[in-house]
C-alpha cells in the first residue's frame, strides 16, 4: 500500500501526484480568513477623520496619524486622510502601497440578532434566514464548478474540524497540523495498520481522502519548508505557512478556510496593547508573511478576511465592546483593486447609526464575495451559492 | 442464554483464570468485582444503540444488566442514581486534592505568591476527574448529564479567575443538579462566580452595563435565538443584573451582590415590568425565563439532540416540551420521556471525540489515570472546559465528520498499549469467552465494539490483507481490533 511518490527535482519540495491535469476551469486558489468573535473593526481601520469616533472611544480610540499628543507609534498609519490602520496592523501596509490590499468598510450581513452563533451560521451558510441549504457557501462553490479536481486537499479547513462555510457535497479536509498527519510505528507495523485501514474504509470516501493525504503529506514538513520568510510562531501563523507549503506542492489546494478566535473583547480589549491588539498583531503579520511569501502566486491567489459582525461604536464600561453591527472586510491579492477603502462609509454621528449604536451596513459580504467568485474563481452559480439574493459588483476585483 | 456441557466446563476454567489476571488490575476494581467474567449479551439494535447514548459507551456488565432488566427498568435504575454505588470510582478519586475544596482554597493552593499562579494543577485535575468518572462511575446516565449541561452552561476555564472557579461551579452547579430540577440549575449558574466571571457581568455596573451575561441566559441558556426577545430586552436583563459580582477580598470567590452598583431604576423584560428590588430582580427574571414556552422547546430540541438524533423530528420535541412545561422542568421526567418515548425516534450519531476515545476505553476496560486520554482529546479539538465559546463543543454529527487521522492514530497507540498508564483488557475479555481461532476473536471483538459481528466477508479479506502485509497471529488480532475501533461504523454510535 505503501507507494513511493514519484521525486522530481523541481525545488526545495517534490511534485506531487494530485496536481489537477487540467487546470482550465479553476481560478484562484482562494484563502479565507473568519474572524471569529465579531472583530472590532472599528480599531482595526479607523475612521480617524471622524469626530464621533473619538466621543464615543475616549479610552480606546486610536489617536489620529496627525495627533502630536501621542508618540507616533501609538497613532493610527493613515491610509487615505479619513481612514487609518491601527499600528499594528501597520505590517499590512506594504501590500496596500503596492495595491495588492483592498478594504471594505461598513460591511455585513443584513441579520440583526448580535448573536455571534446565528450570525455566524447564517454567514457561513450564506443565506439570508434559517430557511435555505444547510451547506456552506465555500461548500456550494465547490459543487457548482467542475474543476475535474479529485484531491482530497482540494478543500482544507485549517483546525480540528472544517468550517461550516466548507460543508457540502463535495469531501472537504480538516488540517490541524501537516506534521501531526501520520500513524506512528515503524515500517511494517504501518504497512499492516494501512492494509486494515484499506479494507474498513472501502466503500468510505472520507477514509480514502484520509489515506491518500497521508501518503501526500508525508513527503512535506514545516520543519523543514523552506523560504526566506518568517510566519509568527502562532497558530494562525502555522495554519498561513502551510497554505503556502500545500499550494506550492501543487496538491491541488482550491480553497484554505483558516479562523482567527478571540475578537469578543467586552472586557479591557485594549487600544494601543493589550488583548486586542495581539490578535490585530498576529491578524497582520502573519497575512505579511503570507503575502511576501507568496509573491511568486499572487496572481492566481485571493485572500478575503470577514467576521460576523463589527461592535458597538461606543466602548463599554469595561474597557471594552458589546455586539454591534457592520464589519470590515479585507480583499488580498494580486488581482484586486487595492489602495483603496471601498464602501460607502454612513457615519457614527446620530441618526447615521443603528440599533444601540452600531455601525451601519452599506455593503453586503455577499456583494465582495460573489464578486470573488465571479472575477476570480471562476465561478458564475451565485445565485445558487448566495440563494435569493441579487449580489452587486463592487469593483473591488480586476 | 444456553450452554452446552462443554462450554460451560470452560467458562468455569475462565472465571478462575479471569480472576487471577484481574489480581493484576487496579486494587478497587479487583474487589469491586467489576472486570467481567462473562460473554457479552447479545442485545436488539435498538437497545445497544440507546445503551450507547445513556452511557459513554457500553461496558460488558451494562449490556448485560440491559439484558436482564430491560430497557426501561434500566434507565429507572439509572436515573435513580443516588442509589447505585460507585466506590471503585470515589476510590479512585480520592487521591484528588482539588475537588472538594472552596473557591478560596483552590486561589491558595494555585497561589504562588511570588511566582504569580499556578494555571495548571486545577483546571488539569478537574479534566482528569470528568474523564475517570466518564470511564469508571456506575452512574453513566448522570455522568452523560453533567457533560451535557457543562456544555449548555459551557465555561471557557481559561478565561481570568475561571481556572479555579469551574472546580467550584462543575460541583455547585452541574453535578449538584445534573438530574435535578432545570429551574435550580439555571439558578445556580446564575449566582456561579465562574459563570458572571466568564461572561463578564462582575464587570456589569449601572454606570456602564455590560450586556454579555444577560445576552448569553437568554440566547443560549433559556429561550434559544429565536426565543421571542429583542435587543431591547437584553439591555434591560443586563440591568437587573448590574451589580452581581464576585467578591475579590475576604470570602474571595463567592458570589457578591453590589447594591452600590445596581441600577435601581425600573425595568422591563419581555413586557413584564420589573420593580426596583436588588437582587431579587434578575432572579424574578430568572422565574420568567424557565417557565417560558421557549425555553421548554430549546432544552427539549437540544436533550433530543443529545440523546436521538441530530435533527430530531417536532413530533417527539414537542412532547419533551410539553413534559417540561408540565414538571416546571424536573429533568428526570423530562428524561423518560426523551428516553423512553424517544426510542422509536432514533438516529445515527457520529461519535464526538470523547464519545469516540471513551467508547473504547469502556468496552475494552481500559485501565488509565485518563492522562494521556486527554491529551488525544485535545488533538482531536475536545479537551475538556476548553471550549472557547459559551455555545459549548457542538452535538452535531458534521462538526466532527472531518478528522479521521487523530482517531486512527488513537486507536493504534491504545491497541499497542503506547499511551502512559493505559493499558487496555483485550487478552482478559477474550480469554472470558474461550474463543479458538482468530475469527472467533475477531466475531467476538466486533460484537463488543459494534453490537454484533462484522460481516464474514471483510472480516476474512481483513486477516487475509493484514497477514499479506506480514503480521503473525497475534500482530493479526492487534491491528485487526485497532482497525474496527478506527472504521467508520465505530464511529457512529
Amino acid at each position: 500500500m505503501l507507494h513511493t511518490l514519484p521525486m522530481i527535482n523541481k525545488t526545495w519540495m517534490p511534485r506531487l501526484a494530485f496536481a489537477p491535469q487540467n487546470t482550465a476551469p479553476r481560478g484562484d486558489t482562494l484563502m479565507v480568513v473568519f474572524l471569529r468573535g465579531a472583530a472590532d473593526v472599528l480599531n482595526m481601520v479607523v475612521p480617524h477623520g471622524e469626530d464621533a469616533y473619538y466621543q464615543l472611544r475616549p479610552s480606546l480610540g486610536i489617536a489620529r496619524p496627525d495627533d502630536s499628543r501621542t508618540k507616533k507609534e501609538e497613532r493610527a498609519v493613515d491610509l487615505d486622510g479619513f481612514f487609518g490602520l491601527h499600528p499594528n496592523m501597520y505590517p499590512l501596509i506594504d501590500a496596500w502601497s503596492d495595491e495588492q490590499l483592498a478594504i471594505i468598510h461598513a460591511c455585513g450581513a443584513p441579520d440583526e440578532s448580535r448573536s455571534h452563533f446565528k450570525a455566524m451560521e447564517l454567514m457561513e451558510r450564506g443565506v439570508e434566514d434559517e430557511r435555505g441549504p444547510a451547506s456552506g457557501w465555500i461548500g456550494r462553490h465547490l459543487a457548482t464548478l467542475n474543476t475535474g479536481n479529485s484531491s482530497p486537499l482540494r478543500a482544507v479547513g485549517m483546525g480540528t474540524s472544517p468550517q461550516r462555510s466548507l460543508s457540502g457535497s463535495v469531501p472537504v479536509s480538516a488540517l490541524r497540523s501537516i506534521v501531526d498527519f501520520h500513524l506512528g510505528g515503524d515500517q511494517g507495523a504501518l504497512a499492516q495498520m494501512r492494509a486494515a485501514l484499506n479494507i474498513v474504509y472501502q466503500d468510505d470516501v472520507m477514509g480514502q481522502d484520509t489515506l491518500s493525504i497521508m501518503d501526500t503529506l508525508e513527503k512535506l514538513d514545516p520543519l523543514t519548508y523552506q523560504s526566506k520568510i518568517s510566519y509568527p510562531d502562532t497558530e494562525f501563523g502555522l495554519a498561513l505557512k502551510q497554505t503556502a507549503m500545500l499550494i506550492k506542492a501543487e496538491v491541488g489546494l482550491e480553497v484554505s478556510a483558516i479562523d482567527l478566535g478571540g475578537w469578543d473583547t467586552h472586557f479591557a480589549q485594549g487600544s494601543v496593547n493589550g488583548l486586542m491588539p495581539n490578535l490585530m498583531k498576529d491578524l497582520a503579520d502573519s497575512l505579511a508573511a503570507f503575502h511576501a511569501d507568496m509573491q511568486d502566486h499572487m496572481n492566481q491567489l485571493t485572500t478575503v478576511t470577514m467576521s460576523e459582525f463589527g461592535r458597538r461604536a461606543s466602548e463599554n464600561g469595561s474597557l471594552g465592546t458589546d455586539h454591534g453591527h457592520g464589519s470590515m472586510m479585507m480583499v488580498l491579492g494580486g488581482n484586486v483593486n487595492g489602495g483603496k477603502v471601498h464602501g460607502e462609509w454612513p457615519g457614527l454621528e446620530d441618526g447615521q447609526m443603528i440599533g444601540p449604536g452600531d455601525l451601519a451596513v452599506t455593503t453586503d459580504y455577499r456583494d465582495v464575495l460573489s464578486e470573488i467568485l465571479n472575477k476570480r474563481l471562476n465561478n458564475s452559480a451565485t445565485n445558487e451559492i448566495f440563494p435569493e439574493y441579487q449580489p452587486v459588483m463592487r469593483n473591488v476585483l480586476k | 442464554m444456553t450452554l452446552s456441557r462443554r462450554d460451560f466446563l470452560k467458562l468455569g476454567a475462565l472465571i478462575t483464570a479471569s480472576t487471577a489476571l484481574a489480581s493484576c488490575a487496579p486494587f478497587y476494581r479487583k474487589i469491586t468485582g467489576d472486570l467481567p467474567a462473562t460473554a457479552w449479551a447479545s442485545l436488539n439494535p435498538l437497545d445497544f444503540m440507546m445503551l450507547n447514548r445513556i452511557t459513554f459507551g457500553a461496558r460488558v456488565e451494562e449490556r448485560n444488566r440491559l439484558a436482564e432488566i430491560g430497557l426501561q427498568n434500566y434507565i429507572e435504575e439509572q436515573l435513580d442514581f443516588e442509589s447505585i454505588d460507585d466506590f471503585s470510582c470515589d476510590l479512585q478519586l480520592s487521591s484528588f486534592k482539588t475537588l472538594d475544596k472552596d473557591a478560596n482554597e483552590l486561589e491558595g493552593i494555585s497561589n504562588q505568591l511570588f511566582d504569580g499562579y499556578d494555571r495548571e494543577t486545577v483546571p488539569n485535575e478537574l479534566r482528569q476527574a470528568k474523564l475517570i468518572r466518564q470511564l469508571y462511575s456506575k452512574r453513566q446516565l448522570y455522568e452523560v448529564m453533567v457533560d451535557f449541561w457543562s456544555d449548555h452552561f459551557n465555561i471557557f476555564i481559561e478565561k481570568g479567575e475561571c481556572f479555579y472557579l469551574k472546580t467550584v461551579d462543575d460541583r455547585e452547579v452541574i453535578r449538584k443538579h445534573a438530574l435535578g430540577s432545570f429551574h435550580d440549575l439555571v439558578f445556580a449558574s446564575a449566582h456561579s462566580p465562574a459563570m458572571l466571571t466568564y461572561l463578564d457581568n462582575q464587570a456589569n455596573e449601572k454606570s456602564h452595563p455590560n450586556e454579555n451575561y444577560a445576552r448569553e441566559l437568554m440566547e443560549l441558556h433559556t429561550l434559544g435565538v429565536d426565543g421571542g426577545y429583542s435587543q431591547q430586552d437584553v439591555m434591560e436583563l443586563a440591568r437587573c443584573l448590574t451589580g452581581w459580582s464576585v467578591k475579590k477580598h475576604f470570602w474571595l470567590g463567592e458570589f457578591v451582590f453590589r447594591e452600590e452598583q445596581h441600577d435601581s431604576g425600573i425595568k422591563k423584560v419581555l413586557g413584564h415590568t420589573i420593580q426596583p428590588e436588588g437582587q431579587k430582580e434578575a432572579e424574578r427574571v430568572i422565574e420568567m425565563l424557565v417557565k417560558h414556552p421557549s425555553t421548554a422547546k430549546f432544552i427539549a430540541t437540544k436533550l433530543c439532540r443529545r440523546f436521538l438524533a441530530d435533527n430530531p423530528s417536532q413530533e417527539i420535541i414537542e412532547k419533551v416540551a410539553k413534559t417540561f412545561l408540565q414538571t416546571d422542568g424536573d429533568i428526570k421526567s423530562v428524561l423518560r420521556v426523551v428516553l423512553l418515548d424517544g426510542l422509536a425516534y432514533l438516529q445515527p450519531k457520529y461519535k464526538r471525540p470523547s464519545n469516540f476515545v471513551l467508547s473504547a476505553s469502556r468496552m475494552l476496560n481500559v485501565e488509565t489515570d485518563g492522562v494521556a486520554i486527554n491529551q488525544h482529546l485535545l488533538r482531536m479539538g475536545q479537551q475538556y472546559f476548553k471550549f472557547p465559546t459559551p455555545d459549548g463543543y457542538s452535538d452535531h454529527s458534521q462538526t466532527w465528520q472531518g478528522n479521521l487521522m487523530p482517531r486512527w492514530q488513537f486507536a493504534f497507540d491504545l491497541i499497542r498499549n503506547e499511551m502512559e498508564n493505559t493499558k487496555h483488557n483485550l487478552q482478559n475479555l477474550l480469554n472470558v469467552l474461550l474463543t479458538e481461532n482468530l475469527e472467533e476473536d475477531i466475531d467476538a471483538i466486533s460484537s463488543l465494539l459494534l453490537g454484533s459481528p462484522i460481516e464474514r466477508l471483510i472480516r476474512d479479506q481483513l486477516i487475509d490483507s493484514v497477514t499479506s502485509a506480514g503480521a503473525n497471529a497475534d500482530e493479526a488480532l492487534q491491528v485487526i481490533t485497532a482497525s474496527l475501533i478506527a472504521s467508520p461504523a465505530f464511529q457512529w454510535r
